[in-house]
């Protein structure tokens, strides 16, 4: 990552995607609000990879899952993995990704989320008694919901600050 | 990318299989304690917004309650002193040895780990303050989880309702062991392997037992709800309501067993 021109943004937007991954909703919420939780941070992950391929790199990707880690209990690697896996098939087809309209992007979001939740679900039941279940599609399903207004978000934010 | 995936899958087999990578994760999360202090507020402005717009008859009946539990707490502390200085008579009696009180440090729940059907919950103690790994936690009413990973200011608790959690129990009445076992809801545990001839009825007080040495003893657990006898099967289904307010505590207190303590 080079720091020079809008770093802190892709910085910034990381440290905000991390926080809404872990928020803890007021207790007057309904507790199944707390369950439909978007995969944030692979989110904010992959679209600056896509948008900008030549910024966050592989291993800075790797280091974001390790902090991802600690904040989700998961076993130190796990997320790093995942995170790595998005960035490298993002950078790997960032030209085609953005010429898809943002429905086909949908798409797409949904494999990898999925994707990566299936492997985190087998090194969860790999580490403890907790075992295979349908959460494994509520990620994907609302990540893929949420993505088009992240992109719209993110988009005017890159825009706006130049972040190149 | 290949190296990448290498070193996280031995990052991954170190991390289930040893405790080496403790002092990592421990200084990530010290790293990261701002995120998780953020990600507490809307939970924490519910209250205080809660507690700003709350009518004067919801005020009223809080004081009544809260008035009638006095009046019952004392009448049992009352009690108390006069039972704990015959219970020390009489060990001193039996010749074993005194058991002291022990000495607890009130936290505050600052987060809980997102995952749909994991039981736990991070607490703003840490190492800083004296908080070592598999420490007891309590809340109000009763036995709350244990510590399952200490940074330097905030610590990871697992509920006693965590699939993965297991904690050694005694029926109150008449110190039947077992082991409650947590079963992914936050409503229930369960006593594993329980022979189908255990007297073990419906409204039983589960304690912990204190037998190895991690729990101190005496904790309510909680209250045995359903028993299912199957002559055919070899063990008794027992399903246990936790006393504790697992999803509503917003304190909890961590329990230091002062050496000496029998266990």
């Amino acid at each position: 990552m080079n720091p020079t021109q809008g770093g802190w943004l892709i910085l910034v937007t990381l440290a905000f995607a991390m926080v809404l991954a872990i928020v803890h909703l007021p207790e007057t919420w309904p507790q199944w609000l707390g369950w439909l939780r978007p995969e944030w941070v692979s989110l904010v992950v992959f679209f600056w990879v896509m948008e900008l391929p030549h910024r966050l790199g592989l291993i800075s990707a790797w280091v974001v899952g390790l902090v991802v880690d600690v904040l989700y209990a998961d076993p130190l690697g796990l997320n790093g993995a995942l995170l790595a896996a998005i960035t490298f098939i993002a950078w790997r087809f960032y030209e085609r990704l953005r010429m898809y309209s943002v429905f086909q992007q949908c798409g797409v979001v949904f494999a990898l989320i999925l994707g990566s939740e299936a492997v985190r679900m087998f090194v969860r039941d790999l580490a403890s008694d907790r075992g295979w279940s349908w959460a494994i599609l509520l990620p994907a399903l609302v990540s893929m919901l949420v993505w088009p207004f992240v992109y719209m978000v993110l988009q005017r934010f890159r825009v706006q600050f130049r972040v190149e | 990318m290949t190296g990448l995936v290498l070193v996280s899958v031995i990052l991954i087999s170190l991390e289930l299989t040893t405790r080496l990578l403790g002092p990592v994760r421990s200084a990530i999360g010290t790293v990261v304690s701002p995120v998780q202090y953020v990600a507490e507020t809307p939970y924490l402005l519910g209250g205080e917004v809660g507690e700003v717009v709350a009518t004067r008859s919801l005020l009223l009946d809080q004081n009544k309650e809260l008035e009638r539990k006095v009046l019952e707490l004392s009448k049992i502390s009352m009690q108390y002193l006069n039972l704990l200085k015959e219970n020390e008579n009489l060990r001193e009696l039996l010749g074993s040895q005194a058991r002291l009180p022990d000495e607890v440090l009130i936290a505050e729940l600052i987060g809980v780990v997102p995952a749909v059907n994991a039981h736990q919950v991070v607490i703003d103690k840490g190492a800083d303050s004296g908080i070592v790994l598999g420490q007891a936690v309590i809340d109000s009413e009763g036995l709350f989880g244990q510590v399952a990973e200490v940074d330097r200011f905030t610590s990871r608790v697992l509920l006693i309702t965590d699939k993965d959690h297991a904690v050694p129990v005694q029926i109150n009445r008449n110190g039947v062991r077992s082991i409650a076992g947590g079963t992914g809801r936050i409503d229930r545990l369960e006593l594993e392997y329980v022979p189908i001839t255990a007297d073990i009825v419906k409204g039983d007080l589960v304690e912990t037992s204190g037998l190895g040495g991690r729990f101190p003893q005496g904790y309510p657990v909680g209250y045995v709800d359903t028993v299912v006898v199957d002559p055919t099967a070899s063990f008794a289904e027992v399903s246990i309501r936790p006393t504790a307010l697992l999803d509503r505590s917003r304190h909890v207190l961590v329990v230091f067993a002062r050496a000496g303590e029998e266990s």
